[in-house]
């Protein structure tokens, strides 16, 4: 019984410890609660101990990183503002700012922000919701080809500069590499898909005068598009059947097992292919996805904004960190963490001239034609229904043809952008 | 807490006042059982009760990102009750895959389960134990993984399935991918919910076999019964309450499957020929952020295991009333 007793006002006293540090919030040593996605960089806890020993220079506030997993981050910010538990500033994925602006849980930083014409166009536009800026652009990465210049090199191939170079070069790996994929199209990857759409002239959506959007997948342009990029597997016979369903990973693991030889992958990707299969060293080189007829198609700017959270304690002090974060110096460093490109244009072009083979097509393909998907609150639904996946599986399962699915896609497409305006 | 001491000095002057004293026992007596069950209650209410409430609640909502910022509630009656309904989706496609699938599923484990039984009941007491063991194991994997290691057996390209076919001669050099037909889909589901399900089926049978008196089949063997008869005639009567439970049970397991669909490739929502309620409520409530519509789906879901479990209780203690 005496044990128990004791043992309860242990607890206890560990419950007014825990409200005293509670309500301590508002005075003396503060903190400032930050949200970072995880899956970014490898060593970002030493980053940021190194962000808040500055910031507690600056401002004598302490900060708190809390790492999120990128997969379960959406839910968590969701959980967050209905339980009113939000941080004070937290990285957002770029498709979700607009989604989480209209549902009040950002701040409007347009003003402090002002000018914002040093970053890079995509970020700017993916964190705009009627006109006023949500998120400060801090990183980004795209997508380009990788492949495998040892394959090259054995059936003596050049890097494709158009369309008609890349199904010949693809053609010429599936009929000469019998054990391996020369080029698959992965069903359940949309990313891998859109630069086809995008580099005919096609859209997915456009917005017009009024706000109302109309759906680009249907338009001549985007049916001829998605008609090239799926006939590489119906016709010509440079992907297989299992692709079908292949998500994103499976792309990047079967590459890493020497299975495929093309493949479109993130700017982020080589060095975890490097890391997943050493024997690849020296064996894999990247080039710009292709334009029709030479140039280059666009390919989807994906990235992080740092938005400040509404229900900040203290609004200015939240800004004050993120300025601290999107410091040249800070940027520069974070940078080279990840392999993630920055997030203005003036840090972004030394990349463009660098001498790696692994960074200069992708910033090349970012600076040139990084473009992003339909701003819009209503995206993230599209992406949850899985809309493009879903039509390019129904293409290459042969259950519908291009233009019935991309017909089907453009009315799911236009509705669910125009609901609730 | 208090109680248990509180109850001796009543019992001491018991003697004295034997109408009160019963009357408070018999009120204690009363209240004894609620006292020791309202912890659980507690936790059920809290745990169950109060998320069930809210979802029903939520049903009659329209409820998306902005209402879980603001706290505000948008009721619009039936609403969503009436576009479900009215979705052809649902009767085209959720409901057959739901109910369709859980007949076979639910036939399969229980029949499987049930041949394990009897195979069980013949064998000796060390080869029982062993063949018990490993199936155990198929019961103890956790969905998620046995989910994967399907998945793996099924690999279009490299899966041992597709390397058998394509050595007999069935499947050509390019293959087929089985995860885009809704039929080959849901056959694989139902293998890995039989595979998931028998081993719970196997044991609870085996032990409802185990009570059958001998008697009983020796006087069948005496009558000339086959061993089909002796099974139907003799077996199936007597624990037919077992079968029941397993029913039952496996049902209600069945229509709510949603880690075996979903893990599937095309199952999370991209390939939408294959989603069943489960995927389909969660895809509607996290992935569109119509909640209110997500959680009409599942509260369709509970209406129909409901149902379907009173229409068996009913046929279960009509039985028991008849003998």
């Amino acid at each position: 019984m005496a044990r128990t007793r004791a043992l309860s006002v242990t607890a206890l006293s560990a419950v007014v410890a825990l409200v005293a540090s509670a309500c301590g919030d508002g005075g003396e040593g503060r903190t400032l609660e930050v949200w970072i996605m995880e899956g970014t960089n490898p060593d970002a806890t030493e980053y940021f101990e190194d962000i808040g020993e500055q910031f507690r220079e600056e401002t004598g506030v302490e900060v708190s990183v809390e790492f999120q997993p990128w997969a379960d981050a959406h839910d968590q910010f969701v959980t967050a503002m209905a339980g009113d538990t939000m941080p004070d500033v937290a990285e957002v994925g770029t498709t979700w700012t607009p989604e989480f602006a209209a549902a009040g849980g950002l701040v409007d930083v347009t003003d402090r922000v002002g000018d914002t014409d040093h970053y890079v166009d995509g970020l700017v536009e993916a964190g705009q919701l009627d006109g006023r800026l949500y998120g400060v652009p801090w990183y980004a990465g795209v997508r380009s080809i990788v492949y495998r210049t040892d394959v090259f090199e054995e059936l003596d191939l050049e890097e494709p500069e158009d369309w008609e170079e890349l199904r010949d070069v693809a053609v010429t790996i599936a009929e000469e590499k019998e054990d391996m994929t020369a080029f698959p199209i992965a069903g359940g990857a949309m990313h891998q898909m859109t630069p086809f759409i995008w580099g005919n002239g096609g859209d997915i959506a456009v917005q017009e005068e009024g706000g109302t959007w109309t759906a680009g997948l249907d338009s001549a342009e985007a049916r001829e598009g998605l008609s090239f990029y799926t006939d590489l597997a119906l016709e010509d016979g440079t992907s297989t059947t299992g692709a079908t369903t292949w998500l994103e990973t499976d792309l990047q693991d079967n590459f890493i097992d020497g299975n495929v030889a093309m493949m479109i992958s993130g700017s982020w990707t080589p060095a975890a292919i490097l890391e997943g299969n050493e024997e690849l060293e020296g064996n894999i080189g990247a080039f710009p996805v292709p334009g029709p007829d030479g140039g280059t198609s666009p390919s989807f700017l994906g990235g992080s904004h740092l938005s400040v959270m509404s229900g900040a304690d203290d609004e200015d002090l939240a800004w004050t960190f993120i300025e601290l974060l999107t410091s040249e110096e800070n940027m520069q460093r974070w940078s080279e963490d990840t392999t993630y490109f920055p997030g203005t244009q003036e840090q972004l072009d030394p990349y463009t001239e660098s001498d790696d083979p692994l960074v200069q097509p992708f910033a090349e393909q970012m600076s040139e034609a990084g473009t992003t998907v339909p701003v819009s609150e209503n995206w993230g639904k599209i992406e949850g229904d899985q809309t493009l996946p879903t039509m390019l599986q129904a293409i290459l399962d042969e259950r519908s043809t291009v233009d019935e699915a991309a017909a089907a896609a453009a009315q799911d497409v236009e509705e669910t952008l125009n609901e609730g305006s | 807490m208090g109680d248990p001491v509180a109850t001796r000095p009543a019992a001491s002057t018991a003697g004295r006042r034997p109408s009160r004293r019963g009357a408070s026992l018999r009120a204690r007596r009363r209240l004894l059982p609620w006292t020791l069950l309202l912890p659980a209650l507690l936790v059920i209410g809290i745990l169950l009760l109060y998320p069930l409430l809210r979802v029903v609640l939520l049903s009659f909502q329209d409820y998306d990102l902005s209402n879980v910022v603001s706290g505000e509630s948008d009721y619009i009656g039936f609403g969503n009750y009436v576009q479900l309904l009215t979705d052809p989706y649902l009767w085209r496609v959720a409901l057959p895959n739901t109910v369709v699938f859980a007949v076979f599923a639910v036939g399969g484990t229980v029949v499987f389960g049930t041949l394990v039984a009897l195979l069980l009941r013949t064998l000796g007491r060390i080869a029982r134990t062993t063949v018990i063991s490993c199936i155990m194991l198929a019961w103890a994997m956790p969905a998620v993984s046995g989910t994967y290691v399907w998945v793996w057996i099924f690999d279009v390209d490299r899966g041992i399935v597709r390397q058998l076919l394509q050595a007999a001669g069935l499947v050509g050099p390019e293959g087929i991918n089985w995860f885009t037909e809704r039929l080959s889909f849901y056959a694989i589901v139902t293998l890995n919910i039989i595979h998931h399900g028998f081993p719970f089926v196997a044991v609870t049978v085996l032990a409802g076999l185990l009570t059958v008196p001998r008697e009983l089949y020796e006087a069948a063997l005496l009558d000339g019964a086959t061993a089909w008869q002796r099974f139907w005639h003799v077996t199936v009567p007597t624990i037919r309450p077992v079968f029941a439970v397993v029913t039952i049970l496996s049902t209600i397991w069945d229509f709510k499957v949603f880690a075996q669909v979903y893990l599937m490739p095309g199952g999370s929502g991209a390939n939408p020929e294959v989603l069943n309620f489960g995927v389909w409520s969660y895809i509607r409530s996290f992935s569109r952020q119509e909640y209110g519509l997500g959680s009409a789906i599942a509260v369709m879901l509970t209406l129909m295991l409901l149902v379907i479990t009173i229409v068996y209780l009913r046929s279960l203690f009509r039985d028991e009333e008849l003998r």
